[in-house]
């Protein structure tokens, strides 16, 4: 039977594409690419670790492959994602045929959706970071795990800083060796600039036999070396060069800001960079991205406890009291599997430091801290989506059950 | 004709025990005579209890796995000078390391795969791969440490480095460091009870200068810590590395000083002692007692008195088998008593049970012969003679899956948890499912073929569980990471994505018998198409199955980790693989909506499916990146390769059967054209 010829004329583009974005054609073409995406982004968390494969793969509208010499350009997990979410909008919700019989799977698809747009509020909405506290110690700030600024604070003769000037670092993270940039710092008494930003640095001494080989400007008998990014995003240290440019005129002040200045216990103090322009103490610093959260978390106990004889931890939780203005402190245990939630905000029981504490040693407990929008979607999703596929599968067993029963058992071959 | 058929198969059968071992020759050892421990005692000893990893276990379960670490195997095989061989198994064996170490250390008990590795120490090597005493591998014993140390820091650096390839340890390299770390380990056995063995000769005197060796015969540590002055480890430590003074006396005391410290600190990491106190959870070795008696006077009554305990053993053993089989029954009892005081050891003796009732092999062995039967009743089909072989495959396989989760029933008891803690036991748990599958498909269909999949299912997942327990040697009820320690997630989220992983091999296991069968078809040109729609019938039904619970599996993953690590998807490479799977599932039932995949594309893409399942099942661990770091697992990269590749040979066997399928179709449509010219 030979097939209609397509109109391709432009009165029925509309009809095109919509048949184009409902084809079952087009899921399936989808779903091959997201595994295969699924599959790159896997394998590529061995060489790059999982925050640039994350980036590269999931979280990007194309990206493009070298299989052997070859480069191949492939869509992103986020161009997939969109496609899939049009495609089943379109396909098996508005253009599919409603009928008893398909009313599981119309339902499946509802919970995917959920589960899809689930996605992208969290992708586009939610917060993470984290809070690190002894016992004893409060806290209403939570950090970044990745993403560092440039904090610039006028210090009052009282040596407290009450005042910031911050500069994220999507401001220069991407200037190259040699490059500089000016950081809008119009109420300062002086420009800030900051040239050869890297993620992962160390400073050297100019006398170590190694400084020959770096090239990059010294400061104060230092060069600031490039190191390869670690696998692990959390684990680099980020460096750059930082200039200071009174406005009134006279020498410029240049340093070296490295990510080791900045806290990684809670019980240590930042060590920032210090200078004065116009008789005015300044401290620049580089350090984590952080923000607050609207109440207060105090530490009161942190019970550890290890596996008998073995190093293996075998739980930690946390004894937190709550403070929020006016209302009533709460006193709440949070544990592994068992998070606080609490004014849009989550608290999970992540880790413990210091790292190579003993037993008997003071020990500092770590909370992950998450700002979702769609923190529970992905549960009534799933609820959806399993209440669906039961429906339609169990119709479906009950079906082939009954048809095989009621006839001969056929043999692999013919008499 | 039919009984003919049977002859060939029946002989094969029977010869094939004599072709798998006859030839074979125990090795040789230079004792001149062995006697086996009796049965009572072996068993007296199997339940004393050891805390080890976090756990406390009868003394069977440490036995088992140090040998099978040591050799790849739970007895060891050998011959004396007499001509005479036994096989000993784990508990007897480590009965002789513990109190009759001479005998022991001459025991073929360290395997080593590649003879390049013992030239590498300067011992004589025996054939490519082969089994060494300890006494065979003492001439090159400091080589050995020598090297295990210089290997033992490439691999750290390895490690430190992510993994930068220049560190990688070479083969015949991770051989040498594996010897010296069995070796090391063989040596802190045979000193475990050294300390008590007043008057004999030490099993490692080569180790010691002749004077610590002569006074080791006359000195008995348990006393000498009474008399001693009280000082801490760190303390006896810094005294024994100061020179001696002029006198005889200062010699001597400190040879006693350096001797009691080698005693004490070789009689670690078997710990027999339960705590003192109850708020205490730390079990005690000899040595920790030793040292403990030292640093405290007040302690030294309590440690005396455990520590007698064990002199009591090897004083009963100088009497004979019947007097120490009641010194250890008196022993073990005291300790059941204190571990019972404690709440621990109350299941060790269905621990005992667990490895002494063989199950996985007992089920392994029911669903070999389950196939050996179906095999028969193919070449009798539709005979009573047929029909009853069937019923008898039916009936082992019942009975293999009955012990295969009689066993993981075992082990959820024993740890109190849900069937699946660890790697090892998916692969229990996905056997007894796939089986369960493939009855539950005979029973709808009876067509034999579902019979076919839970018997092959049955005989791959047993024999793939015994492959690992011997590859990895180390105790599989193991304690739980803190994240892990949550039975609901345990029994939820682990139990339904390992339904969905049984799920996506079953589909494999129909898709190759479809391409098997219709490929074999190509030739005989009997094929009845009936039955192989009902495969792809059958098949559709599994991979909605699959779907079903991978889906749900993988959801409820990312809801757990919602609650313990704030995200409920991060791209961790476990998600990813059981994420691939639902994808594979969806590529194939939207492929089949599309009219891209039909009948062979479904049990093609059944077969990729199955090796999505692997890769996350396996290969995802064996990456060691991520946050599933509990699961993770090295050297199965070989293993996955090669069965993705007999995959991909049943996958390429579609292409033929699509191409006879569509020129088939095209000669129909050609002859139908016919027709209708010629009746037009």
């Amino acid at each position: 039977m030979a097939r209609n010829p397509i109109d391709w004329s432009p009165k029925n583009w509309l009809r095109l594409l919509y048949d184009f974005f409902s084809s079952f054609k087009l899921a399936t073409a989808i779903l091959i690419f997201i595994t295969l995406v699924t599959l790159l982004g896997t394998l590529g968390q061995v060489d790059h670790g999982l925050h640039a494969a994350k980036e590269k793969y999931f979280h990007s509208f194309y990206f493009v492959e070298r299989f052997g010499p070859v480069p191949v350009v492939l869509p992103g997990g986020l161009l997939l994602m969109i496609l899939l979410f049009i495609n089943m909008v379109v396909g098996a919700i508005i253009r599919v045929k409603k009928r008893w019989k398909g009313v599981g799977l119309l339902i499946s698809h509802l919970g995917i959706l959920m589960l899809l747009v689930g996605g992208f509020v969290t992708w586009a909405f939610s917060t993470d970071g984290f809070m690190a506290l002894y016992p004893g110690m409060s806290s209403d700030r939570v950090e970044s795990y990745r993403d560092w600024q440039i904090e610039i604070v006028p210090i009052t003769a009282e040596g407290k800083g009450e005042k910031a000037w911050i500069y994220p670092s999507r401001q220069f993270e991407s200037l190259r060796p040699g490059e500089e940039r000016t950081l809008d710092a119009s109420e300062l008494p002086f420009a800030v600039v900051v040239s050869d930003y890297s993620k992962n640095t160390h400073p050297i001494p100019i006398s170590a036999p190694m400084a020959s080989q770096v090239q990059a400007p010294e400061v104060n008998g230092y060069k600031l070396a490039v190191n390869t990014p670690s696998k692990e995003a959390e684990q680099n240290l980020p460096g750059c060069y930082l200039t200071i440019q009174p406005r009134k005129g006279g020498d410029s002040i240049r340093a070296i800001l490295w990510a080791a200045s900045y806290r990684f216990d809670p019980k240590e103090k930042s060590m920032p960079f210090t200078f004065t322009v116009d008789n005015q103490l300044y401290a620049a610093l580089l350090s984590k991205k952080s923000w607050t959260v609207p109440f207060t978390v105090k530490l009161d106990r942190f019970d550890f406890s290890r596996h008998p004889g073995v190093m293996m931890a075998r739980s930690y939780e946390s004894l937190i009291t709550r403070s929020q203005g006016d209302h009533t402190d709460t006193q709440v245990e949070i544990k592994m599997n068992e998070p606080m939630r609490y004014a849009g905000f989550t608290f999970f029981q992540e880790s413990f430091g210091p790292a190579g504490a003993q037993p008997g040693d003071e020990m500092f407990s770590q909370f992950a801290v998450a700002n979702n929008p769609a923190d529970q979607w992905p549960l009534y999703a799933l609820i959806v989506v399993a209440f669906g596929l039961s429906l339609h599968f169990l119709l479906m067993l009950f079906q082939f059950i009954v048809r095989s029963r009621h006839k001969t058992p056929p043999t692999p071959f013919t008499s | 004709m039919k009984t003919r058929s049977l002859i060939t198969p029946i002989l094969a059968l029977v010869s094939f025990p004599a072709f798998l071992f006859g030839g074979m020759e125990a090795p040789k050892t230079t004792l001149e005579s062995y006697t086996p421990w009796q049965d009572d005692t072996v068993k007296t000893f199997e339940n004393i209890l050891v805390q080890q990893d976090g756990r406390v276990k009868p003394i069977n379960t440490v036995a088992r796995f140090t040998l099978l670490q040591f050799l790849g195997k739970s007895k060891v095989w050998f011959q004396t000078e007499s001509g005479e061989s036994y096989r000993v198994d784990y508990a007897a064996w480590l009965l002789d390391v513990l109190f009759r170490p001479q005998i022991a250390n001459q025991l073929p008990v360290f395997v080593v795969d590649d003879s390049e590795v013992v030239v590498q120490i300067g011992v004589s090597p025996k054939s490519k791969r082969d089994r060494y005493s300890y006494n065979e591998l003492l001439k090159g014993r400091s080589k050995l440490a020598e090297l295990g140390a210089e290997f033992e820091a490439k691999e750290k650096k390895y490690r430190d480095s992510e993994k930068d390839p220049q560190y990688e340890l070479e083969r015949v390299e991770g051989m040498i460091l594996t010897l010296a770390r069995n070796v090391s380990s063989y040596e802190y056995l045979i000193g475990q009870f050294g300390f008590a063995r007043t008057g004999e000769a030490m099993v490692n005197e080569g180790m010691l200068p002749p004077e610590m060796v002569e006074l080791s015969r006359r000195l008995n540590m348990v006393d000498m810590v009474d008399k001693m002055p009280e000082m801490t480890t760190a303390q006896l430590s810094q005294l024994i590395r100061q020179a001696p003074g002029e006198s005889e006396d200062e010699k001597r005391f400190s040879a006693a000083l350096r001797l009691f410290f080698f005693q004490a600190s070789s009689a670690q990491g078997i710990h027999l002692f339960p705590p003192r106190d109850s708020d205490q959870e730390e079990w005690l070795s000899g040595g920790d007692l030793l040292f403990a008696g030292l640093a405290s006077k007040k302690d030294r009554e309590w440690t005396r008195e455990q520590l007698v305990k064990i002199q009591a053993l090897t004083q009963a053993l100088k009497e004979g088998e019947k007097d120490f089989n009641t010194a250890l029954h008196t022993f073990s009892d005291q300790q059941h008593s204190a571990a019972a005081a404690l709440g621990e050891g109350t299941h060790s003796q269905m621990e005992i049970r667990l490895y002494r009732g063989q199950w996985f092999i007992n089920a392994l062995y029911c669903f070999i012969l389950a196939f050996l039967l179906m095999a028969f009743s193919w070449m009798t089909p539709g005979t009573k003679v047929g029909r009853l072989l069937t019923f008898g495959a039916a009936i082992l396989t019942l009975l293999g899956f009955a012990l295969d989760v009689y066993g993981i029933t075992l082990r959820c008891i024993i740890r109190q948890r849900p069937p699946i803690t660890n790697l090892y036991d998916t692969v229990l748990f996905i056997s007894a499912i796939a089986v369960l599958l493939g009855l539950f498909i005979e029973y709808a269909t009876r067509m034999g073929v579902g019979l076919l999949v839970a018997v092959l299912s049955g005989v791959l997942g047993m024999f793939l569980s015994l492959k690992y327990e011997a590859k990895e040697a180390s105790d599989t009820i193991n304690q739980l990471q803190a994240v892990l320690d949550t039975n609901f997630w345990l029994a939820t989220h682990v139990t339904v994505i390992n339904i969905g992983y049984a799920a996506g091999l079953v589909a494999a296991v129909i898709g190759i018998l479809y391409l098997s069968g219709r490929f074999a078809g190509l030739w005989m040109r009997r094929e009845n198409p009936d039955f192989y729609r009902s495969l792809t019938r059958m098949n559709y039904g599994v991979i909605c199955f699959c779907l079903f619970f991978s889906f749900a599996g993988t959801v409820l993953g990312g809801i757990w980790a919602n609650y313990s690590w704030g995200r409920f998807w991060g791209w961790d490479p476990k998600e990813n693989g059981a994420l691939m799977i639902c994808l594979w599932t969806l590529v194939i039932l939207h492929g089949r909506k599309a009219g891209w995949i039909r009948e062979i594309g479904l049990h093609v893409n059944a077969i990729m499916l199955a090796i999505f399942t692997t890769f996350s099942w396996w290969g995802v661990n064996n990456l060691g990146v991520g946050l599933h770091s509990y699961g993770f697992t090295e050297g199965v990269w070989g293993a996955l390769y090669a069965s993705w590749a007999v995959m991909a040979v049943f996958m390429l066997m579609g292409i033929p059967i699509w191409l006879h399928d569509t020129k088939e179709r095209q000669e129909k449509k050609l002859k139908s054209h016919v027709g209708k010219e010629a009746h037009a």
